[in-house]
């Protein structure tokens, strides 16, 4: 089966093209997408990644509050009993805090300029199958 | 997999979206289907949306999720996308547009319709048995944007709405055959563009010609929200398809899923003297009645 994947922003941010050309990619590269789309609460989101019974979650955030919300959505992801899910994070990461957002439980953090390819490869890797 | 039944019977929410991928999967051992089979006094209504890409499916799902929260039912949705047939990936949208957010009365799954295989995903009729089995009080199944042709979904529901917009055609476009035929409601989406009244008397007309008077046709704005309530109620209301012809597809329908199930099952532990019986029914060696009569015994599990 096709590695399913949920696609979100969260908070207010508005700026969707990068997560749809991601969206594009994963779906070109035989992935099955679930686009959760804009203006998503981290409590929706979690929603969503339990409903879709996803394996991977990658969350896209260019607004600033990825300190504040990124951790609390994973830690709702715990408690939901979704510990399986794999978490990703795009957009404008400062650099300081992508070894904050690790710590948080977020396994790799994607910045702008990343090549495509880099994506697909990182989620097609061995030990990364699906969790049924 | 019987930790996700116990779980289930829990009411636990993560064992219902792990059984479907199960469903999904093509993993339905025996158990698995006796555990669907077990019977449920739940009443449920399965309400399809179908029709092209883009004339608001989604949307219009979305509008009616919200009024049937208002009057607290529990509505499951089944969201079906095209699958690429040349990656096998999907971008599966639907859900965007309806705003669940983190409401407990709410349950959507997007699914993948491979490429060719029509308008809706597979095993379809299991997971709205499982969806039944959880407690929903509706279940809306959403097609992938359809051609003039998907009428599958009809054995699947009770209520099946076709979805169409103004001037999606001339009036000739309503006398083909197909998709238009397996309708009980049509609905004139988008209605706040110019053309929705003429799109919608001709569609009236086309009904009446081909004595399809009992299918009600109505004009709804999802962009303005109007005409939502009055389709909204009809619905609800409306008898399941009970027609001859209706009646006769969904029960072959039903029970071709049945069938094919218990010969999964069979095929793991083999029945003889079934598989007799449906040898000779491909044969045709007797009328169709007498063998469905003894399929129907034989699955009921009592001997004639």
């Amino acid at each position: 089966m096709p590695l399913r994947i949920v696609l979100a922003k969260i908070g207010l941010d508005g700026h969707d093209r990068g997560i749809k050309v991601v969206a594009r990619a994963l779906r070109d590269a035989g992935m099955h997408v679930i686009y959760a789309g804009l203006w998503q609460t981290p409590e929706a989101v979690v929603r969503t990644v339990l409903d879709e019974d996803a394996d991977w979650l990658g969350l896209s955030l260019l607004s600033g509050a990825h300190m504040t919300l990124v951790p609390k959505l994973v830690a709702l992801l715990r408690s939901a009993g979704l510990d399986h899910v794999r978490v990703l994070v795009g957009g404008i990461i400062p650099e300081a805090d992508v070894a904050k957002l690790h710590a948080a439980g977020v396994a790799k953090v994607f910045g702008p300029g990343t090549p495509l390819d880099e994506i697909v490869t990182y989620l097609n890797q061995p030990g990364e199958a699906h969790h049924v | 997999m019987s930790e996700w039944f116990a779980r289930f019977e829990q009411h636990d929410r993560q064992a219902l979206s792990r059984i479907l991928s199960f469903i999904a999967q093509g993993k339905h051992p025996p158990e698995l289907i006796d555990f669907l089979a077990k019977p449920s006094d739940q009443p449920v209504r399965v309400i399809a949306f179908t029709g092209s890409g883009g004339v608001g499916k989604s949307s219009l799902v979305g509008q009616l999720l919200e009024l049937a929260r208002r009057e607290g039912k529990k509505v499951a949705i089944l969201a079906c996308d095209p699958e690429s047939p040349i990656s096998g990936g999907a971008l599966l949208g639907d859900r965007f547009r309806m705003n669940a957010g983190a409401d407990d009365g709410v349950f959507i799954r997007s699914l993948a319709a491979a490429s060719g295989q029509g308008a809706l995903a597979e095993h379809l009729e299991l997971m709205i048995g499982a969806l039944r089995r959880f407690g929903f009080d509706l279940i809306f199944l959403e097609t992938v944007g359809a051609g003039q042709s998907d009428v599958a979904v009809r054995v699947l529901a009770d209520v099946v709405v076709l979805l169409v917009q103004p001037e999606a055609g001339d009036d000739l476009q309503w006398e083909k055959a197909g998709v238009f035929e397996v309708a009980d409601v049509i609905v004139v989406h988008k209605a706040d563009l110019p053309g929705a009244e003429k799109t919608a008397a001709q569609v009236r007309a086309s009904l009446d010609l081909s004595k399809q008077s009992q299918v009600l046709v109505f004009r709804v704005s999802s962009y303005k929200r109007e005409g939502l309530g009055d389709l909204w109620q009809h619905l609800l209301n409306k008898p399941p398809r009970s027609g001859s012809q209706g009646l006769y597809h969904k029960m072959r329908g039903q029970l071709e899923t049945f069938v094919r199930n218990r010969l999964q099952a069979l095929w793991r532990q083999p029945d003889t003297e079934f598989q007799a019986l449906l040898e000779s029914w491909r044969r045709s060696d007797l009328p169709d009645e007498r063998i469905l009569r003894k399929v129907l015994v034989r699955l009921a599990g009592r001997s004639e």
